[in-house]
């Protein structure tokens, strides 16, 4: 079997294994859904103009891609690892050719599939329920290629918090500490002028600062995107080498 | 995982002339607990290999490093290379502790597993040698206990390995079931497949290892062929006496004085032991129960099992004399002699009846 054999058969059986628990599908999808339709539909703006959701909606969709992006990775590859080390599993693949590279290779293509499917919903849902106007042009086109990039740059985080945390509940909290700052402090939901000005530089440590100019630059204000999308590549490959040396191997 | 893009060992099969595996020192702690205590064993190709011991002696950890999941230190050699260095396509592992992925039938774990090796037994076919051929597009979580295990061990076997580790394989399995499994270890090791068990089960080692080791505290206290372990370290055939009625202070020496072979009788939970009592001289120990006037139900006569040599060499063996009942051995007899329930070569001789 070649090693795109190996990653094609681990994919299958985990993207089996995920399709048929039918309330993780549900509640995969259901949860940026029901953010869209509080923060896209049913908060309002303050009659100041400022504050928070003040800008204009199209502004938040990278935010709201956000979410699926940076959770959804972080939690489910961390759970995966905690059910495979409490399972055995990676006891028994470590007698098969399948390496930890490979294995998160496989896990990785399958949340860039399901990711790629609730993004591709909550983009629709963005457009149908509030007054989004997204940018159509060529560029438009790099938008799963971000998506893709960010999902396997979360999987590769995700993999490390799994390996560091000893269970299943260790990997929600660790995941949920990490993802909540990145999430409102990455130039997503709130945008840098209504953060401190000393805190500002701290911003460019989020990865998913990247990710949020960089869709924004695609779908909403039309700019250079190229170097965010270099940026949050060559992040991608660094996390997905850390994660992959992160996997568990022996107990 | 398999971190070793391993070319084939084949080359280095004779390193260590012909076995499959071989550990020299092996140890391993995990902070001050020492898992493994210097543990020496040589496994040869084509042999089945059984391991026995109490919970918490070592045998999961020594699996472990014999696959290479945990660090060890010491030498360990698998096809005289290094555990991690050896081909995967050589090697089949059940874990004692194993999970599945989740949502998948018995059919699709087994094809997972398989599709991650170069070479695969067809599925059916593996299916079929488990017995879950009927039951195959059940998903795991729905499937019996046993169903689950023999799932488990079809994805041990599905790629056809040269040496195969079970780790207490029969766990759970019912006993039609586990001749299922018995029968396919059987046929693997007839295959030349080597096959390293380890189990709780003694009469699943003895039926089926050709050698059995006894681990004990992390050290290897015995090593050998079952017959000779038994001969050396189970004791002596016992003849078990179920009475009828209590027994009162002095039967046991009544007994032993009518015996004229002089072997060793003592209380049991449930009447009399008469140790040393071959099959020809049961007529003769019914007589000196009748000679004592000691009635009872039924006799049940039986020969040393693997059992008796666990239980003697672990310290586990039950002793009748804590049950504060006075006998005649009690004063002189075995103190180290073991009592156990007798495995599958008990005989029932006779009910006795009431004389």
């Amino acid at each position: 079997m070649t090693r795109v054999g190996r990653i094609r058969t681990e994919a299958t059986a985990a993207a089996r294994s995920f399709l048929r628990r039918r309330t993780a599908v549900f509640f995969t999808f259901f949860f940026p859904v029901i953010l869209v339709v509080i923060f896209g539909a049913l908060v309002r703006t303050q009659p100041t103009g400022g504050g928070l959701f003040a800008e204009p909606a199209g502004y938040y969709i990278p935010g709201y891609l956000a979410v699926v992006v940076l959770f959804t990775p972080l939690s489910r590859v961390g759970s995966e690892i905690a059910r495979h080390r409490d399972g055995g599993r990676f006891e028994k693949l470590a007698t098969t050719p399948l390496s930890r590279v490979e294995w998160l290779l496989a896990h990785t293509l399958v949340n860039v599939a399901i990711i790629g499917a609730a993004s591709l919903l909550i983009f629709a849902l963005v457009l149908a329920v509030t007054d989004a106007e997204p940018v159509v042009s060529p560029a438009l086109a790099v938008l799963p290629v971000f998506v893709a990039v960010g999902v396997a740059l979360f999987c590769g985080l995700g993999a490390v918090l799994g390996a560091l945390t000893d269970s299943q509940d260790g990997v929600i909290a660790a995941s949920n500490t990490v993802a909540l700052p990145l999430l409102f402090l990455s130039e997503t939901f709130v945008s840098p002028d209504l953060l401190p000005a000393w805190f500002r530089p701290a911003v460019a440590a989020s990865p998913l600062t990247y990710f949020a100019r960089g869709t924004r630059a695609v779908v909403y204000e039309p700019g250079p995107w190229v170097g965010d999308l270099a940026v949050l590549s060559v992040l991608a490959v660094a996390f997905l080498a850390l994660g992959a040396y992160a996997v568990p191997r022996t107990d | 995982m398999n971190e070793t893009a391993a070319a084939s060992t084949s080359a280095v099969d004779d390193a260590d002339g012909g076995a499959a595996l071989v550990g020299e020192g092996v140890r391993r702690s995990y902070g001050d607990v020492v898992a493994l205590d210097g543990v020496d064993l040589r496994v040869e190709a084509g042999e089945v290999f059984g391991l026995i011991g109490p919970n918490g002696a070592g045998k999961t950890t020594l699996v472990r490093a014999l696959t290479g999941t945990t660090d060890a230190e010491g030498d360990l050699r698998v096809f005289g290379a290094p555990p991690r260095a050896v081909d995967p396509q050589r090697v089949g592992l059940l874990p004692q502790s194993f999970d599945p992925p989740e949502r998948l039938t018995a059919r699709e774990l087994v094809d997972y597993y398989g599709g991650l090796y170069d070479e695969a037994r067809d599925t059916e076919s593996v299916l079929r040698d488990v017995g879950m051929a009927g039951d195959a597009d059940a998903w795991y979580e729905t499937l019996s206990g046993g169903q689950q295990r023999r799932t488990c061990v079809a994805t041990a076997i599905v790629n056809d390995p040269d040496l195969l580790f079970l780790d207490e394989p029969t766990t759970g399995i019912d006993p039609a079931g586990r001749r299922s499994i018995h029968r396919l270890i059987e046929r693997l090791a007839d295959g030349g497949t080597t096959v390293f068990l380890t189990s709780h089960a003694m009469d699943e080692v003895e039926r089926l290892a050709d050698r059995v080791a006894l681990l004990r505290d992390g050290a290897v206290v015995a090593v050998g062929p079952p017959e000779e372990l038994i001969a050396e370290h189970g004791g002596a055939p016992r003849l078990d006496v179920t009475l009828d009625g209590p027994a009162s202070g002095d039967t046991a020496a009544r007994v032993g004085d009518r015996l004229a072979s002089g072997d060793a009788v003592e209380s049991s939970r449930d009447g009399l032991r008469i140790r040393g009592v071959r099959p020809e001289a049961i007529g003769d120990a019914v007589d000196a129960l009748d000679a004592a006037g000691v009635a009872f139900e039924s006799l049940a006569w039986s020969e040393p099992s693997l059992e008796d040599v666990y239980l003697r060499l672990t310290g586990e063996e039950y002793s009748p004399r804590e049950d504060a009942i006075p006998t005649a051995a009690a004063e002189g007899g075995d103190r180290d002699a073991a009592v156990s329930d007798g495995g599958d070569r008990d005989a029932a001789v006779s009910d006795g009846g009431d004389r």
